[in-house]
């Protein structure tokens, strides 16, 4: 319990000295934790759209499998990328290994089927006279999606937040790609996993502080935002 | 015509929900569906806003065929509008709401906001343009979709059920409203009911749908008549008897031939025994009896068929049997001229 107390202690003057070393490690976090949002989003929106919106055959099967995909040991995932971008591999001569870049690459494909699958469940959500009412206006067919993505935003916000949430507290990716050098490619989670190993405990509980506020304040925030945009919609 | 439909069939599953042979709209007209729940009013009114495609058949809109593909669909739409049972509002304000249509039309500002309040005016809700639709009741819900549909000024108003979960009072003014619309903008409006009285107060025209096929009951009680003058009054002669008659058109003048309709509904029916069917009682003879959604149809001939609906307690409190002799009573308020 000492230690416990001891190392919160420590963390949270540590954190009010402004740390270089803490706030270098924390910016490569959210770094590296946007841009796999980012890129993501980019694709798992818009397909996750289309396949809510969509009758196809096979449409099952995709689902299942992106539920499957859900699953995904981030270990596998870091194994699979390494395969591909070492210097053995077809990417080897763009030389991703061990850069933020590669994180982000191995975070995308862990954090696509999540948004996939929550996107299509935030737009299955919503009621089917929707799209007919925005339709029965004059609305075209990609306007009537504007509306549905409107009325689902709080189902995709959290699935983008879940996305983010999901990234900036794995560890496997960001240690099997990124190699944890220090001011490179050093994350909060890969920090605090050398810091433990050191037996050093200080840092890691302060970098559990950190992650630990900004889960807090991504909530506070996504609360406002629901309370603002409601009656904002159109 | 504004629509032609031909051999139109839909399917949902295996079960045939609409199947139309032939059915034709004119356009600046007001027509009623009416028919049970399931009859198929709401997939006809689909098919109409184009929000749904038949399994197999025409549509013909302003004598060219309707064409399935997304830019000729926007278009279409873009002229009729429809107004669902149960209607959903965006979340936002009255006024957003509103405006979306007349926003995706790229309706200058100006004309937006003339358009939004006047709408607003028409359905009695000015004071709620910038409410929240969040807490809004079922009947303002119903009157802001109604707005909504107004202020586009389509060339066709679809209803589906505009008074239903509806007051009487907002009943009467929803009603008013769509009158007005047709008679001052022209607009044609064609709208479901499950009431006669509604569509006879309101439609040119009104058609009766059962099991998604049109039934030709309604048309069965239309006969032909004469107007002529008796005791200083017009009266109507259908058959050789002298019956009174509403007139909400003004059609009646002296010695003028036209058809009249009698409404199933307001047909009063008595049994007279063996005795004698006494005057302003017609005789007749009960050919038929049906049961029909919770209603029994009785075929009686008075020299025409005539058909007529009672309730299920009306029946069992008089059960009539075929080949028994009645007296049929008419009214002013079931009889109705026809144009």
């Amino acid at each position: 319990m000492d230690l416990l107390v001891d190392s919160l202690k420590s963390a949270l003057l540590l954190l009010l000295s402004f740390d270089p070393e803490l706030y270098e490690i924390v910016g490569v976090s959210l770094n590296v934790s946007f841009f796999s949002t980012l890129f993501a989003a980019l694709f798992g929106l818009p397909a996750g759209f289309f396949i809510a919106f969509n009758s196809f055959r096979g449409k099952r099967l995709v689902m299942t499998c992106l539920n499957t995909l859900l699953a995904l040991p981030t270990v596998v995932i870091g194994l699979v990328v390494y395969s591909l971008i070492s210097r053995r591999g077809i990417f080897g001569p763009l030389e991703l290994l061990y850069t933020q870049k590669a994180i982000i690459i191995g975070q995308i494909i862990l954090i696509v089927p999540l948004i996939t699958t929550l996107t299509i469940a935030a737009i299955s959500r919503i009621d089917q006279r929707y799209r007919n009412t925005a339709l029965t206006l004059g609305a075209t067919y990609y306007q009537m999606g504007w509306v549905v993505f409107l009325e689902a935003r709080f189902g995709i916000m959290a699935a983008l937040i879940a996305a983010f949430g999901r990234v900036i507290a794995e560890v496997g990716i960001s240690m099997m790609l990124g190699g944890n050098a220090k001011g490179f490619t050093r994350t909060m989670t890969t920090a605090m996993a050398l810091e433990y190993d050191k037996g050093e405990f200080v840092l890691a509980v302060a970098l559990g502080m950190v992650l630990m506020t900004f889960a807090f304040v991504i909530n506070m925030v996504f609360h406002f935002l629901q309370g603002r945009l409601k009656s904002d919609a159109l | 015509m504004l629509y032609e439909l031909n051999n139109v069939v839909r399917l949902f599953g295996s079960r045939t929900v609409l199947e139309i042979d032939s059915l034709s709209f004119k356009a600046r007209k007001i027509y009623a569906l009416i028919g049970p729940n399931g009859a198929g009013k709401t997939t006809l009114l689909n098919q109409l806003a184009f929000l749904d495609q038949p399994n197999s058949g025409e549509i013909r809109f302003r004598s060219a065929p309707v064409s399935y593909d997304h830019s000729s669909l926007t278009g279409l739409r873009r002229q009729v509008v429809l107004v669902d049972q149960s209607p959903i509002l965006f979340s936002g304000s009255v006024w957003k709401n509103i405006e979306f249509g007349l926003k995706v039309r790229k309706i200058p500002k100006k004309e937006r906001a003339r358009r939004i309040k006047h709408a607003l005016e028409r359905v009695t809700m000015s004071d709620f343009a910038h409410q929240d639709v969040y807490g809004l009741s079922g009947g303002e819900v119903k009157r802001v979709a109604l707005a909504r549909a107004l202020a586009l000024e389509p060339e066709v108003l679809l209803c589906d059920e505009p008074t239903a979960n509806v007051d009487r009072e907002h009943q009467e003014i929803i009603l008013k409203i769509l009158s007005h619309a047709n008679s001052v903008r022209h607009t044609t409006i064609i709208f479901s009911t499950h009431y006669l009285s509604q569509s006879r107060q309101l439609a040119h025209r009104t058609l009766l749908l059962q099991n998604g096929r049109l039934s030709k009951n309604l048309e069965e009680n239309i006969f032909q008549a004469r107007i002529i003058r008796r005791d200083e009054r017009l009266k109507c002669l259908v058959n050789g008897h002298l019956i009174p008659f509403s007139d909400p058109d003004g059609l009646a003048s002296d010695n003028r031939q036209l058809r009249v309709h009698v409404d199933p509904q307001k047909v009063k029916l008595k049994a007279f025994g063996q005795k004698p069917v006494l005057s302003p009682w017609i005789p007749g003879k009960i050919t038929s009896l049906s049961k029909e959604n919770g209603n029994i149809r009785i075929m009686v001939d008075v020299g025409l068929k005539l058909q007529i609906l009672l309730s299920e307690d009306e029946f069992i409190a008089h059960p009539y049997q075929v080949l028994q002799q009645v007296g049929v009573g008419l009214d002013g308020l079931g009889v109705t001229l026809l144009p």
